[in-house]
């Protein structure tokens, strides 16, 4: 087994800062004694600003501080989110709260080449989503967890490798007692004892530590080195996708919202990417205080994947989005979860590309901004009636009909009376009739009966018109069509 | 004696059409007359052509050969504007496929949607009536249209001959009682200039595509047209 921790120190902080495209001071306050900054962020340490402080102080350091007390449950959320992204690296996920997950990568390093290239692709992928984060990678679970809270920190991207047990040993060997997750009063024992590090600690008869400690934390210590099996609950992915995030400074730009909203489609691709589906359609929820929240939808033709693919949508949709009040938090929720169909090349593409339906993603930008209606195709209809001949459709349809190479091009939207003088269809000047005439005589079963005849016109200028006579009523002629 | 019938008698005299730059490749417009005329041989693909006509949907017809030959491939063709139904049983019948047709109603975005259509790659024409052109927003359509690699034709009013554009084949059409009367006013690495008479067929319904004249090339259209070649 191959355990790869994730590590998420600053998360409190996080949960908020990562919706924040520009370095804002911020820090978040805990309640306990008296109600103090439990983390900040490095804008507002710049400004003198440490853990610990009280909240009055703080701002009094820092005028433009933005404290904002401690979500334990957008930090849970959070970690879920994290954990059903890290599902595209392996099927293996756990949570262990409050601040880390658990991957285990045994059957993953080789897929994605090697131990260094996983840690690298999960190190940047997680940071993309708006963490800093501590990664390691040990043989047992908890050590794995141990390692990257506590191990030693070289340089920022690298992790701890450690792949042999005796390894593991002497890795945890320097760290110092707090790491094993022991409470006040055992502290304070073993540091009447002399113990101050797991070397310490690892040195001790086991008897006699079983004896001294309990039970438990002798386990606690197994586990550590691998002795006895850390049987751990996987991470159930959700079947559908709920994203938040809580802006720390109202927007009332829309185009400071992409920032946050390119961090929740990220965390979205990472999850589509484990359960190898894609989504046809995302509902956008944007928060304003004390109003209704301004809700739209956004469509694809098809199931995408790619946060920049639907990034594009969004832009487009956001350009014509009017804000009725600044955004305090923007919600995605993806319902269903559609199979995704990978595109297959194909060897002699030729005969296919008849049947072949072109890429459908502009046609998604330009219903986007433009909205669905607005883009449509046409298909044929089989209805000798001029106007039932057709009708609008999805782009990609042709549907079956009649075809007349006979007639005009144009078609007008509704006829258009003409005038007639002496008896003769008149437009701007006398209109020469040819020499055939079609009569059109049928619908009588609904309510668009037609008995029309119909006649190509010719002005005095040379233009081609498609002209028609009503055969009941008051016997006008009508435009139809153009040439 | 006109200077047609002179280079008639002289096929061994240099034209001055032979281009110095290579071209991109023409898409047959189905009437031979005028693909002779043009150094693409048809249309000019991915590149921005202007069709001018001082009637509303006139010179649509023009294009539907071209347009049935593109919808061949898996590539949309977009039609933006257009200001009046297009036909589905006339253009079927015209061997275009209807599933590739894609008709916008873009209103005021009317410069977007073309130059995101021409730009895409995923058009092989994008078609284009009505709305206000500055020469830096036509410009950025001759750009889009050369990434794209997608046929542009933009239809517009007669007036708009008299102002440059960066089209790479302008053409002005007009009806008359014997035909339509096309004019070349302008093509890039070509001559402009050539008139042509578009015949009917006996029934008077549709443009001939087999048997246009050309009644010459030197015949001048508007003399304003030479002035503003650009």
């Amino acid at each position: 087994m191959r355990w790869l921790a994730v590590h998420l120190p600053d998360l409190p902080l996080e949960v908020f800062e990562r919706a924040l495209a520009a370095p804002l001071p911020l820090a978040v306050s805990e309640a306990g004694r008296g109600e103090r900054i439990l983390r900040a962020n490095p804008a507002a340490i710049a400004e003198g600003v440490r853990p610990g402080l009280g909240v009055a102080t703080a701002r009094a350091l820092s005028r433009a501080l933005r404290v904002l007390p401690r979500r334990p449950a957008a930090e849970r959320e959070a970690l879920e989110r994290l954990a059903a992204w890290s599902l595209c690296f392996t099927p293996h996920v756990s949570l262990s709260l409050p601040h880390s997950l658990l991957l285990d990568v045994a059957a993953s390093l080789r897929l994605f080449g090697g131990a260094e290239a996983l840690i690298r692709q999960v190190a940047e992928g997680v940071s993309a989503l708006g963490y800093h984060r501590r990664l390691a990678l040990a043989p047992t679970p908890l050590g794995a967890l141990v390692l990257a809270a506590w191990g030693p920190v070289g340089q920022p991207d690298r992790a701890n490798v450690i792949v042999e047990l005796h390894a593991l040993r002497s890795a945890l060997a320097p760290l110092p007692l707090q790491a094993l997750g022991l409470n006040d009063r055992e502290l304070g024992d073993l540091a009447r004892m002399g113990l101050r590090q797991i070397s310490d600690l690892l040195r001790l008869p086991r008897t006699g530590l079983a004896e001294r400690l309990g039970r438990r934390r002798l386990i606690l210590l197994e586990r550590l080195l691998g002795e006895v099996a850390d049987p751990r609950p996987w991470f159930k992915p959700p079947a559908c996708y709920s994203g938040r995030l809580e802006l720390p400074a109202e927007m009332d730009r829309v185009a400071g919202l992409i920032f946050p909203c390119r961090r929740l489609l990220d965390e979205l691709e990472g999850v589509l990417r484990g359960c190898q589906g894609g989504v046809d359609r995302l509902d956008w929820r944007l928060e304003h205080a004390g109003r209704d929240a301004t809700c739209f939808e956004l469509g694809a033709a098809r199931p995408l994947r790619e946060a920049g693919r639907w990034l594009d949508l969004l832009r487009e949709r956001l350009g014509w989005l009017e804000l009725p009040a600044p955004v305090r938090e923007i919600r995605l929720l993806v319902s269903r979860f559609r199979p995704l169909i990978p595109e297959t090349g194909a060897l002699f593409p030729e005969p296919t590309a008849l049947i072949q339906v072109p890429a459908p993603d502009l046609l998604d930008r330009l219903r986007a901004r433009l909205g669905p209606e607005a883009v449509q195709g046409i298909a044929l209809v089989a209805d000798h009636r001029p106007e039932r001949s057709w009708r609008r459709c999805d782009p990609g349809e042709s549907g079956t009909g009649i075809l007349r190479a006979d007639r005009p091009l144009w078609l007008l939207p509704k006829p258009q009376p003409l005038q007639t003088r002496r008896g003769r269809p008149w437009l701007d000047g006398p209109l020469g009739l040819g020499e055939e005439r079609e009569r059109i005589d049928t619908g009588w079963w609904d309510d668009c009966e037609v008995r029309r005849d119909y006649f190509v016109a010719t002005t005095q200028r040379g233009e081609r018109l498609w002209i028609y006579r009503e055969l009941e009523g008051r016997q006008g002629w009508f435009l139809h069509g153009l040439f | 004696m006109r200077v047609q019938q002179i280079l008639d008698q002289r096929p061994d005299l240099w034209r001055g059409q032979a281009s110095r730059y290579s071209l991109p490749a023409g898409i047959p417009t189905g009437i031979q007359a005028l693909d002779a005329q043009l150094v693409w041989g048809g249309w000019p693909a991915g590149s921005l052509s202007e069709i001018l006509s001082d009637r509303p949907g006139e010179g649509f017809a023009l294009t539907v050969p071209a347009l049935a030959r593109l919808s061949l491939d898996p590539r949309w063709l977009l039609l933006v504007e257009p200001p009046f139904q297009p036909f589905a049983p006339a253009l079927a019948a015209h061997g275009l496929c209807l599933g590739r047709l894609v008709v916008v109603t873009a209103g005021a975005d009317r410069a977007w949607v073309a130059e995101q259509g021409l730009r895409s790659g995923a058009c092989g024409a994008v078609l284009i009536w009505g709305g206000r052109w500055e020469r830096g927003s036509l410009r950025r359509l001759q750009l889009a249209a050369e990434t794209g690699g997608a046929l542009g034709i933009l239809f517009r009013e007669e007036v708009a001959a008299r102002s440059p554009s960066p089209a790479v084949l302008r053409l002005r059409i007009r009806p008359s009682p014997l035909g339509r009367e096309l004019t070349l006013l302008k093509q890039r690495g070509g001559r402009p200039g050539a008139l042509l008479m578009l015949p009917l067929d006996s029934a008077g319904r549709r443009l001939d595509h087999c048997n246009a004249s050309c009644v010459g090339p030197d015949e001048p259209g508007d003399p304003n047209d030479r002035l503003h070649q650009s």
